[in-house]
């Protein structure tokens, strides 16, 4: 059955079932998959017709049938089995080769981060759907109208997993040409490729004609066969009803670009009926075969965006998210401190980094559980692809399931352990795959040793199914301070993978300087030099500005930033550098008030750069770092603090004063003695209650606590009452904030705050959010009462006075 | 469409001081971006009203309490849905990981769009009104005693999820978080001589 897809050069499937439901008096509100038990004469009828008009498959009444969506009064198990029996005595009765589809279409939920459904439970619902759809007899599974990529993926693995029948996945685009998430056609051609489905493409959104553009980018990323099931034309209300209007003779016109630009299984979607598929049919049969031969690319993606590793040209992988040798991050880590991770996640992406490393890898921690919380935590603030870095493979098995889209794996290398275990993973999940030139004896001295593992990594994917083009080859940066010819070793081996294997490269490049001063030179320099070798992808720190200057020097050099415009962009603030001292404030933060320092109407004033270059210059000449603490920010602070209980400040302004205040903290703690930086406040654990994906009030509250010293340790949104107390228990937080938006979620905010009384009765709890009162707070069990952030800085600072 | 910083103001519980130095700097700045980011869509249609409900099909809106106080006088009713997009909140949660500021500003910038979103719906629907009608204002579940419950066979009545992207949590919020859906009602223009 595998060969459905290739049996014919063109493989005809079916038009509209509701439209065509709805014409034999289906209302609206009504459960469509019921009919496949109250009136299967009905549904029969339309797969008689539409087999009558040509279709080789038709999909089965059961594209809501999954636990998430459907609510008829018949079990899935009747209504889906039903749905496949009808459509199969259709299929007798037309006789020849006739396919039956599971139809399986979106949960109608959305999935985190946008929304609240968990992709295991998408999955869930998929796989229950597909199973009872196989056992009846389904030829194929055809997933559709998927809006979302992540759920596509938990559709399709569904349908893997459960099934060993082929796959046919279309996606709805909008009229933008993306997904409802933003995916655009290169995410979802990557990430359908690398699931292996038999057959890919789009349905629904509109008619053949809009649909073209999209069909020729999908045919030059893949050698899939493409299927289109278009609309007829776009949707008008006429009289409060939906009725489409392109006619069977100018739909099937527009259908026959679509198969001269690849398409090669076409049916219809809304609006279409019988007519449409005899008249595409007629207009399509016995067109040529397009012949497809799309260059190979290594792509990798998030939800929404599709990164190409280039051959010609260089990308970022920022590898900042590495606890190693970073305390602060390896503390984030341990502490479930997801919001200090997010924001260097999202620091790294406005720097201009593509892709981001993620690695999690600290003693002590659950690496499987915590990989997964980080990649999808991470995902949530940044549509980069990510990298997948471990050397766990279950742990790397748990993320690749739950990333969104397809990843980026680091690594695999020559030892045969290492391929056995990650090569299937990659192969399953697809990715494309780093892969390093060590093996059992370590290291190859030589270039020649490094290409003869990349070779033997090469070959033993090819049994996986993975191509040279899935790999991206590190040839291992050593330091030039052990061996004077590890640079030249490493140049020689990016250019020989490159021409002799025809793979991308990729090398952390500022291992080349460790044991040697003056880093930062050494790292550019050679990077530079990598780069000239045609690097495919560095994985650098994008803060770091000597290489973020390499990079963009680079590419204006070689033309590859076309006009200079990147550059131009990101230097046209440009002035010789000069001490920071010296520079001159801008004029809000001299100050207005008299004998107000310039670090005290920079904080007051919000202005976080400015803040933090009065802080250095207070202590260049040499206040004391308790002084400019006491002295200067502190007294800044309470200013707007005071402003702001009186109604003269704004919430806003507030913020932007700690920030600044913060800022400026931040420079005066790296010049204390390190026992004395340890003077923060707390921890205090914060937390939007499970149930509740609104969370301002909570990351408010945190940016505040932060800014005025307290320790915070934020655990995000949606937070079940059991991981507050974990949390409280493992950081022994003598206070816990929770907030809550809506009346709905509240119940849970009740329910964490009995739980953290009942196991942990030192701790205290304050809530706040835009439904809670007083009074309500109390009768819920709460401690206290945050009318507004300053409110619960306040209840802080008095608590750990 | 845009908002003015006027507006977005407003959102920030700043009454009626306008934004300046810095945080205007900052508010013009995130505006650029979301801007960018969002993606409006809306849907409306129009119903008869009966007796206590709107329906259509298998799909009922029992209308009561303080709802039907609203819309006494009134023969039909539209129900409308807007939203500004999935990508707005994706944008929310990036800035929002950097600055507990950058939050506050986008999401009253968001607060703004959708506002000036429903109101330019508004406007729409009140070009489908027939002569001598006009609009009550805005209803929405959850307002007075009209029940959250109601969101789904608003949202399902319009096919929002299909049509413009709104989805509802387990716990009945809206998602994309930057959406609205309402009844309007439309009542017969009462004229005094």
């Amino acid at each position: 059955m595998k060969g459905i897809f290739s049996e014919k050069p063109m493989l005809f499937l079916d038009g509209g079932m509701g439209t065509q439901l709805q014409a034999k008096g289906l209302q609206p509100g009504e459960v469509p998959e019921m009919w496949n038990v109250l009136r299967p004469h009905d549904v029969r009828a339309v797969h008689e017709a539409y087999f009558a008009a040509g279709s080789d498959v038709v999909y089965a009444n059961t594209f809501g049938a999954n636990a998430a969506k459907y609510h008829g009064t018949a079990t899935l198990e009747e209504v889906i089995a039903a749905g496949i029996g009808i459509a199969r005595e259709a299929a007798q009765r037309a006789g020849g080769r006739r396919f039956v589809a599971l139809d399986v279409g979106p949960t109608g939920r959305l999935l985190k981060p946008a929304g609240d459904f968990e992709f295991d439970s998408a999955y869930d619902a998929f796989a229950e759907q597909v199973r009872i759809g196989a056992k009846a007899g389904a030829d194929l599974v055809a997933v559709e109208t998927m809006g979302d990529t992540y759920e596509l993926k938990a559709a399709v693995l569904a349908a893997k997993e459960n099934s060993t029948l082929p796959v046919l996945a279309t996606v709805a685009l909008g009229e933008d040409g993306k997904l409802l998430t933003g995916g655009d056609v290169e995410c979802v051609a990557a990430l359908l490729e690398g699931l292996h489905v038999d057959a890919l493409g789009f349905n629904c959104g509109f008619g053949p004609d809009r649909m073209l553009p999209y069909v020729k980018r999908l045919a030059a990323l893949t050698s899939l066969p493409i299927a289109v099931k278009p609309n007829a034309g776009m949707p008008q209300v006429v009289n409060g009803r939906t009725t489409f209007t392109v006619g069977p003779d100018e739909f099937a016109r527009d259908v026959v670009a679509l198969a001269e630009a690849g398409a090669a299984v076409i049916g219809g979607c809304c609006g279409t009926t019988p007519a449409h598929i005899v008249a595409a049919r007629a207009l399509c049969t016995g067109l040529a075969a397009v012949a497809r031969q799309p260059s190979p690319r290594t792509i990798v993606t998030s939800g929404s965006r599709a990164v190409d590793i280039p051959f010609g040209d260089s990308i970022i992988i920022g590898e900042r998210i590495n606890p190693t040798g970073k305390k602060k991050l390896k503390a984030a880590l341990s502490e479930g401190d997801v919001a200090y991770v997010l924001r260097e996640a999202v620091s790294q992406a406005d720097a201009g980094a593509h892709v981001l490393d993620v690695n999690v890898g600290v003693p002590g921690l659950d690496e499987a559980t915590v990989l997964d919380s980080t990649i999808q935590a991470v995902q949530s603030v940044t549509d980069l692809p990510l990298q997948i870095d471990t050397s766990d493979p279950k742990a790397l098995e748990r993320a690749l399931r739950h990333y969104n889209g397809k990843a980026l794996v680091n690594s695999v290398n020559g030892k045969e352990e290492s391929m056995a275990a990650v090569l299937p993973l990659v192969a399953k999940y697809g990715g494309a795959v780093v892969a390093l030139t060590l093996d059992e004896d370590g290291i190859p001295p030589t270039a020649e040793g490094r290409i003869a593992i990349a070779k033997r990594i090469l070959a033993r994917g090819a049994q996986y199914d993975l191509k040279p083009s899935d790999f991206i080859i590190d040839v291992l940066c050593l330091a030039v301070s052990a061996d004077a010819s590890s640079a030249n070793v490493i140049l020689e081996a990016l250019r020989r993978v490159r021409e002799e294997l025809g793979c991308r490269t990729c090398l952390g490049v500022s291992n080349i300087s460790f044991g040697l001063p003056a880093r930062p030179f050494l790292n550019a320099t050679f990077y530079t030099m990598a780069l000239a070798t045609g690097l495919s992808a560095g994985i650098v720190n994008p803060l770091a500005a000597d290489m973020m200057t390499a990079y963009r020097a680079f590419r204006a050099l070689t033309g590859k930033d076309r006009s200079c415009t990147e550059w131009i962009e990101a230097f046209k603030d440009y002035a010789p550098s000069a001490p920071v001292a010296a520079r001159k404030p801008a004029a809000a933060s001299t100050g207005d008030a008299k004998g107000e320092s310039a670090l005290s109407a920079a904080i007051r004033h919000g202005l976080k750069s400015d803040a933090a270059a009065a802080a250095q210059t207070e202590l260049a000449a040499g206040a004391a770092p308790l002084d400019v603490i006491g002295g200067g920010i502190v007294p800044a602070l309470e200013v707007v603090g005071k402003g702001f209980e009186s109604g003269t400040v704004f919430l806003p302004q507030l913020l932007m004063a700690a920030e600044a205040a913060g800022a400026a903290f931040e420079v005066v703690r790296s010049a204390m003695p390190s026992n004395d930086a340890g003077s923060v406040k707390g921890p205090i654990v914060i937390a939007t209650v499970k149930g509740d994906i609104h969370d301002i009030g909570k990351n408010i509250c945190r940016a505040l606590l932060e800014n005025y010293g307290f320790k915070v340790i934020d655990l995000g949104r949606d937070v079940p009452p059991e991981r507050v107390v974990e949390a409280a228990r493992r950081e022994k937080a003598r206070l816990v904030g929770l907030s809550a938006l809506m009346t709905t979620t509240v119940c849970f905010m009740e329910e964490t705050v009995k739980l953290i009384h009942a196991e942990l009765p030192e701790c205290k709890v304050t809530v706040g959010g835009a439904v809670l009162t007083a009074d309500y707070a109390s009768k819920i069990g709460a401690d206290h009462y945050s009318k507004d952030a300053m409110g619960l800085v306040r209840y802080a600072e008095q608590l750990f006075s | 469409m845009t908002v003015s910083l006027e507006e977005i103001a407003r959102y920030m519980r700043m009454g009626r001081t306008v934004p300046d130095g810095a945080l205007a700097a900052r508010v013009s700045e995130l505006r650029d971006a979301a801007l960018k980011a969002m993606r409006p869509s809306h849907t409306w249609r129009r119903f008869p009203l009966e007796e206590n409900a709107i329906s259509s099909g298998a799909m009922r809106i029992a209308i009561g309490g303080t709802l039907a106080r609203h819309l006494a006088g009134c023969s039909s009713a539209y129900l409308a849905c807007g939203t500004i997009g999935i990508g707005f909140d994706a944008f929310h949660r990036r800035v929002s990981a950097n600055s507990g500021v950058d939050a506050l500003i986008a999401q009253a910038i968001g607060a703004a769009l959708i506002e000036k979103l429903m109101d330019s719906v508004e406007e729409e629907i009140r070009a489908d009104l027939q002569p001598g009608e006009t609009l009550v204002s805005r209803y929405s579940p959850g307002y007075g005693d009209f029940p959250l419950a109601a969101q789904r066979e608003l949202l399902a009545m319009l096919d929002a999820t299909r049509k413009v992207g709104v989805a509802l949590t387990g716990t009945l919020l809206m998602v994309p978080s930057k959406s609205v859906s309402a009844i309007i009602g439309a009542r017969k223009e009462i004229t005094y001589r």
